[in-house]
């Protein structure tokens, strides 16, 4: 006969483990290098007549 | 809710740039007063030979204005008028322009210089020529089969 699991007791395991660093500096490395070019025009611009 | 640290970090960076740039922008176009050179000003593409100032092309002084000379450009297929401009050092110029037929381009090469002349509107540049040389100027909107022979020359003189 089939049981009935009333008081099962599983836990979801949240993975809090996972580790940003490599987002972070991939996010910060195309935010610098856009701000470099960005600016390296702007100068240009402001340079010439 | 909850937010990893550095996902605060590059939403600060990322709204913080968006915010400096768009500043610029603003400064620029407000305060700077930039526009697009072609900006609300009209003109009868037939009867832009008898419509001042482009009955007259080239440079002329100006009095009480914040440019101490105007240069007129009449451009059509395949040329412009003039094809030879000389400008005095350090003067601050409008460059008006327009075109008596197709779209053609206005690019002095090597500068900030290059707009778009469209039949019935006026594209007007205002700048200082602080640097002596030659200067190509190029259409840069095929305009027909003598495109690429169409250019004028700004020589800045001391």
């Amino acid at each position: 006969m089939a049981k009935t699991e009333l008081s099962r007791k599983t836990k979801t395991e949240i993975e809090d483990s996972s580790s940003l660093k490599g987002t972070l500096a991939s996010v910060f490395l195309l935010g610098f290098f856009l701000i470099i070019t960005w600016a390296g025009v702007y100068s240009l611009f402001i340079s010439r007549f | 809710m909850h937010m990893h640290k550095f996902e605060k970090a590059w939403l600060t960076f990322g709204i913080g740039s968006l915010l400096v740039f768009l500043t610029v922008l603003g400064v620029s176009a407000f305060y700077l007063g930039n526009q697009p050179p072609s900006c609300l000003a009209t003109i009868d593409p037939e009867k832009v030979d008898t419509t001042a100032p482009f009955n007259e092309p080239g440079l002329k002084k100006v009095e009480g204005k914040d440019w101490d000379y105007e240069l007129v450009y009449v451009a059509s297929a395949f040329s412009y008028s003039p094809a030879e401009v000389e400008v005095p050092y350090g003067a601050k110029v409008k460059i008006i322009a327009t075109t008596k037929d197709v779209v053609h381009g206005f690019e002095v090469a090597g500068s900030n210089i290059n707009m778009m002349l469209e039949p019935g509107y006026i594209s007007e540049h205002i700048t200082t020529f602080d640097k002596t040389g030659e200067y190509l100027i190029v259409c840069n909107e095929y305009c027909g089969v003598g495109h690429h022979m169409m250019s004028s020359k700004i020589k800045v003189v001391e």
